[in-house]
């Protein structure tokens, strides 16, 4: 489904991405883990479009598409999602706005007609329950004046009524108490299928308790340098990041 | 028709504000000048007939009670219980070149007076015609009485391609102890002139909340002046300027705090796209004595385009102490990060600026006073700010 290889890419004149090579298949559940600075959320952004990051190298495919030269709004229609570290607070455009514009464009790209206002509020209401969250969210702001774990929520929403084919979620697990960890895990978990990939980037692992990868992939320098399946991120846990590059420059 | 000689009202055109007037450095009033001229040569007779279409169309968007005045000729009145219409025949000649302009030339002034708990807004459309070239005046005092509550909507339109000047007048009073809702909608023809002056007078404890929306006009000059005799006193007021290609739209407002307590808050935003050029102007003054004043003014703008440009100054002059008072001012594009976002949810980005646009002005929109009024001034502003948007695509500078 999604294929890098040897991807290389700067931002503000600086090298991040080094040669990072990884394909994901559908039903598989990947997690990318690494210290800050090693390149996680730059991968993120690089695969959903950001033009801030420059590609000096490599290739991106998905479903055998050339995803580099796709506009961030056509990635997300072909089928990905990028659940943001930082979701952007917008006042004055409200959730069930953005929310519904968010599937219109992504079914009018399939051919398909505009969804109907009430499946949409049914569909709503439904996700919203199941990930605890309060139906008023869907008349405020977007992420305005949401509290952490509400902003992460509300991308896990996002998520669950796009129903994305590749969903990267970047340090979803950052900032939630235990209650929101468990809401955003069970809404990831609920996703989980074999038409879809999902690519959790995140630096402890912690969230992995909640979510069982098939597998785990340690980045460091803007490279993959080990690759293995759940246990190596209790083995990362265990001896931490320094191993791992003392591993890479061994 | 005039109160004055040609050669009077020559003179009284020749003493129009210029920009060597530091109220005026930034608006030049020269074509106001030579329009004014131009018609007081050809003085062609004006034809209202053709404006009534209009009256009916505009006036079925908002629910209210409506005054017309078209081409300066006030033509129904439905007042409502408690509201009473008068033609004003005192217009009194006001303090500046352009009121006295005003006084020599206005048709039928009106006099409003609101008693009681009026539930009904009170709609006032001055709709005026430009076959030739013509120059419009329009003179209105309402009272809002002692203990009084009420809503106008003011608004204004222009029709036709000859030049036009049109000047306006309009003062409010709220009485003691009274409330008034506000909302003025400017939506002239994008090659007419507009000046106009609002006073504002405040009554004790008296309520004002006022919003204003100038959407067209060429160039186009509001004053508002606020006055706060009176304690306890709470004014509140904002405006939204929305400005394309060729259009100058510049808002000075002006609040007098001689009294405290009494608090006065006002936030104009404006959406600039195209080669065009709008200017906030905002004067508190704090008068000595006025202590327990609380007054805030914020002005943000929004730019799409290089060439627009936005002159904007906030100006507080406090002669007390016990006083709370701040200003905010911001110049800024859209939000990248957001843009991103947006875009990321499979926006593109037309879309996507779109909607950022939009939620800018929609702040404002969610406080206009007059109920009645918020479903039209949304369409306005929507089908605005699709035209500009135009711009965006064709110019993503």
């Amino acid at each position: 489904m999604l294929d890098i290889k040897d991807l290389k890419a700067r931002v503000a004149g600086n090298d991040i991405l080094n040669g990072l090579s990884l394909s994901v298949q559908a039903g598989e559940v990947h997690a990318i883990m690494g210290p800050n600075g090693s390149g996680k959320s730059t991968l993120a952004q690089v695969v959903a479009g950001h033009d801030d990051y420059e590609v000096t190298g490599g290739s991106v495919t998905f479903k055998d598409k050339d995803l580099l030269e796709l506009e961030p709004e056509d990635r997300a229609r072909e089928g990905i999602f990028l659940g943001f570290q930082y979701p952007v607070e917008i006042p004055g455009v409200n959730n069930a706005y953005l929310l519904k514009a968010a599937m219109n464009a992504r079914r009018e790209h399939r051919g398909e007609g505009e969804i109907d206002s009430f499946e949409f509020l049914k569909l709503a209401r439904e996700k919203m329950a199941a990930l605890g969250m309060d139906p008023k969210f869907l008349n405020r702001g977007v992420n305005e004046g949401f509290s952490g774990g509400e902003k992460k929520r509300n991308e896990i929403l996002q998520m669950a009524m796009l129903e994305p084919e590749l969903a990267i979620l970047d340090e979803t697990d950052s900032g939630l108490d235990i209650d929101a960890l468990k809401a955003v895990a069970a809404g990831v978990n609920a996703l989980r299928s074999p038409e879809r990939a999902i690519v959790l980037v995140t630096h402890y692992q912690r969230l992995l308790d909640y979510i069982e990868p098939d597998f785990v992939h340690v980045l460091s320098q803007g490279r993959i340098v080990r690759s293995g399946d759940k246990t190596l991120a209790l083995e990362l846990e265990e001896k931490g990041y320094d191993w791992v590059r003392e591993a890479a420059n061994a | 028709m005039s109160r004055l000689s040609d050669d009077k009202l020559r003179e009284i055109v020749a003493r129009f504000p210029t920009t060597r007037d530091e109220d005026w450095k930034y608006t030049d009033l020269s074509q106001a000048r030579d329009i004014a001229s131009r018609w007081l040569d050809e003085k062609p007779a004006t034809a209202a007939s053709a404006l009534q279409d209009d009256a009916a169309a505009i006036t079925s968007t908002i629910d209210a009670a409506w005054l017309v005045i078209a081409d300066g000729v006030l033509q129904t009145t439905q007042a409502p219980d408690g509201v009473s219409v008068d033609r004003v025949d005192d217009i009194p000649v006001g303090d500046s070149a352009l009121a006295e302009f005003n006084a020599a030339l206005v048709r039928d002034g009106i006099r409003i007076r609101v008693s009681g708990q009026v539930e009904r807004p009170i709609g006032l459309l001055l709709l005026d015609s430009a076959e030739q070239t013509s120059v419009a005046q329009a003179y209105v005092e309402v009272e809002f009485q002692n203990g009084a509550s009420g809503e106008l909507i003011e608004y204004h339109v222009s029709r036709g391609d000859a030049d036009q000047y049109a000047n306006t007048i309009v003062t409010l009073h709220v009485s003691d102890a009274a409330i008034a809702s506000h909302v003025r909608i400017q939506d002239r023809g994008r090659n007419h002139l507009q000046t106009s002056k609002t006073r504002v007078s405040l009554g004790k404890d008296a309520r004002f909340s006022s919003a204003s929306f100038d959407l067209g006009g060429g160039m186009v000059r509001n004053d508002i002046d606020i006055d706060i005799a009176n304690t306890g006193a709470e004014v509140s007021f904002d405006g939204l300027y929305l400005a394309g290609d060729g259009q100058h739209l510049d808002n000075h407002t002006r609040v007098d705090h001689r009294v405290g307590p009494a608090t006065s808050r006002q936030e104009y935003r404006g959406i600039l796209n195209g080669r065009c050029r709008c200017v906030w102007n905002g004067k508190a003054i704090v008068h000595e004595g006025a202590d327990g004043t609380d007054a805030d003014q914020a002005n943000h703008n929004l730019l799409l385009s290089e060439k627009a440009e936005i002159d904007a100054k906030p100006e507080l002059e406090i002669y007390t102490d016990d006083v709370k008072c701040s200003h905010g001012t911001t110049v800024g594009q859209l939000d990248e990060t957001a843009l991103f976002y947006l875009r990321t949810r499979g926006l593109d980005r037309t879309a996507a600026m779109q909607v950022l646009t939009h939620a800018f002005a929609a702040g404002l929109v969610s406080r206009v006073p007059v109920e009645a009024a918020r479903g039209a001034v949304s369409a306005l502003i929507e089908r605005r700010l699709e035209e500009l948007a135009v711009t965006i695509e064709e110019d993503p500078s």
